[in-house]
């Protein structure tokens, strides 16, 4: 909390700033300690356990659904940034003709309903034949992360000097070269943030999966979402509290290796 | 670094590829909801058959209808609720049965032999059933307890204001004002469904919400007093709270049953069939029961229940009420349409 930040200077910004932290947090919180809870219910506690975390070592269907959105986030996250990156490059520079169509196209996932696109997707993948799976879901997955990933790299990259390539080209670096020495790194912090995005909106989807999805592909989202004819039992925050724990250590994970590379 | 995550990457994705497009001979892939089947059930028929099944979950009848509409043919067996099956046959969605690979029909119980809406068993086959009654608790209500009726439902004491929930769907509220009012569930007239309209908006000053999630926790925290409820949730809510009743109201109670389907399009047929005759047996059926907390249509499955499940009147019907409880009805567009008219104005 920078106190020099002009906004301080506004009364009650500190209660507002933890009643905030609070209410998003305090949610998390209350999940995760009711993994532990002894009885039945995910809402009443009931004294202290560890026996939900052996109901979700048993459990093959949720180990594996967890497992299935693990994968699909990590490996769409992997291709959607690496597609949104090359898409800010491309859309950066001179106007070239399209280039407004393009840019609504790149943006289409985020307009269009999530429901008309999981529909109008699984429908399409019947026309070509192309049979349910595990891919499927990953095919989807990469198409509505790419604007996730594409809008904080395309920022970082207007507020780039452009005169940093003129000035690398004068010291005669290769396209190639300059991309790597001089791009890149700057733009790694919005490559960054584009990535936990993509991997964020990925984890967290329902609709589409739920429609693309092919036998044996069930993620997490979809599991719990299913779990609500028959109740909530507290080995969703068993499976949630250890899904938290791994996100959190990925996220420190790549923002020590960023804290390293400086 | 990058080159090497990109060829692992791409590497993933040939093996996940491969891997599907090699349907082994002996495989099934089964969807039904979470937790309403117990993992352990689909090992012991692994072993007993040598079938390899995969479990998959859908939240409700409607996103499975959609799914399967829209060309998902992913599932060999699927589990739609007895409201759906009509529905599905006719948009073709599911398969006939070979029968002669369903030795096991013999063993329904006779009251589940003949149901309206698949008269001979050609599409589906009853998996679990349950009923939709309503729960109090009986150390919070005036005099601790209250008429088996629907009456004290629809027209609850005053004391019992804001204390009282009500299933969040038309069927579940529409059907059961049918009853008590003494009209046709499926009627056409309008003057008759403006008489059960009345008779909710009467009720809603009284009602604390309409919810069809949680119901569980609400009722064993103490939250609410009354709850209308399906009799596996009540089964475990009293778990919790011993002092709560189930009510089997003597004007009629619904009983909704989950069946066994094949998809049209399902590829693995000859194992989805052996599943369903597997599932069939008593022994099988009643693991399934004692996992989900419903009762199930096949006989001689009472001697492999659990005690405390066989014992509660919610699940296992006492024999002087099995005359109360009402199948399901598919009524005709315009009575839908009525209802749908009812809930418009409920939900205002």
């Amino acid at each position: 909390m920078n106190t020099r930040n002009p906004l301080w200077r506004f009364a009650g910004m500190r209660p507002a700033a933890w009643f905030f932290f609070v209410f998003l947090y305090l949610p998390i919180v209350v999940l995760v300690v009711l993994s532990f809870n002894g009885g039945q219910s995910a809402t009443l506690w009931d004294g202290f356990s560890l026996k939900w975390y052996s109901v979700v070592a048993n459990d093959a269907e949720v180990v594996r659904a967890a497992k299935n959105s693990l994968i699909v986030a990590t490996l769409a996250t992997l291709i959607a940034t690496s597609l949104a990156t090359l898409a800010a490059l491309g859309m950066r520079g001179r106007a070239f003709r399209g280039q407004t169509l393009m840019s609504g196209v790149l943006g289409l996932p985020l307009l269009v309903p999530e429901i008309v696109t999981a529909v109008s997707t699984l429908m399409f993948f019947s026309f070509i034949g192309l049979k349910l799976s595990l891919f499927t879901i990953l095919i989807a997955h990469v198409v509505f992360c790419i604007p996730f990933a594409y809008l904080p790299i395309r920022a970082r990259l207007e507020g780039m000097n452009p005169y940093l390539l003129e000035a690398a080209a004068d010291l005669y670096a290769s396209p190639w070269k300059a991309f790597w020495k001089v791009t890149f790194p700057l733009l790694s912090p919005g490559i960054v943030s584009g990535a936990m995005l993509a991997f964020i909106i990925s984890m967290d989807d329902f609709v589409i999966t739920y429609f693309v999805a092919g036998a044996g592909a069930t993620t997490l989202p979809v599991y719990i979402f299913s779990s609500i004819r028959m109740g909530i039992s507290p080995k969703i925050n068993a499976i949630s509290s250890i899904i938290l724990v791994i996100s959190i250590a990925f996220v420190a994970l790549s923002y020590y290796v960023g804290q390293r590379k400086r | 670094m990058h080159v090497r995550t990109t060829s692992l990457a791409l590497s993933l994705l040939c093996a996940m590829g491969i891997a599907t497009s090699a349907q082994a001979a002996g495989t099934l892939h089964f969807a039904n909801w979470s937790d309403y089947y117990p993992p352990e059930l689909l090992k012991k028929f692994e072993a007993d058959t040598g079938i390899k099944a995969t479990l998959d979950a859908y939240d409700s009848n409607e996103t499975l209808l959609a799914k399967l509409k829209a060309g998902g043919g992913a599932y060999d067996v699927v589990v739609p609720s007895d409201s759906f099956i009509e529905i599905m046959v006719k948009e073709d969605l599911l398969q006939k049965f070979d029968k002669s690979k369903l030795t096991n029909l013999a063993l329904l119980k006779d009251t589940f032999k003949t149901l309206s809406f698949d008269p001979g068993h050609d599409y589906s086959v009853p998996y679990l059933w349950g009923t939709t009654g309503y729960s109090y608790d009986t150390a919070k209500v005036p005099g601790g307890k209250l008429e088996e009726s629907w009456k004290p439902f629809f027209e609850p004491d005053p004391e019992l204001k804001g204390k009282v929930v009500a299933l969040n769907s038309i069927e579940e509220l529409f059907v059961p004002a049918a009853f008590y009012l003494g009209i046709d569930q499926c009627t056409e007239d309008p003057k008759a469904a403006q008489k059960i309209q009345d008779l909710l908006l009467k009720q809603k000053p009284s009602l604390a919400m309409y919810n069809s999630d949680g119901t569980i926790e609400r009722m064993a925290a103490g939250e609410v007093t009354m709850h209308q409820q399906w009799n596996g949730a009540f089964h475990r809510a009293q778990a919790q709270r011993a002092s709560l009743t189930y009510v089997y109201p003597k004007e009629g109670i619904r009983v909704f049953i989950d069946n066994f389907a094949i998809p049209k399009d399902a590829t693995n047929v000859a194992e989805a069939h052996a599943f369903i005759n597997w599932m069939m047996k008593p022994e099988n059926i009643a693991a399934a029961s004692n996992f989900a907390k419903y009762n199930n249509a096949i006989e001689g499955s009472d001697k492999f229940m659990d005690k405390e499940l066989f014992d509660d009147p919610a699940i296992n019907t006492p024999a002087d009420k099995l005359d109360r409880l009402k199948p399901f009805e598919l009524c005709s567009p315009k009575a839908l349409a009525l209802r749908a008219k009812v809930w418009t104005k409920l939900k205002k």
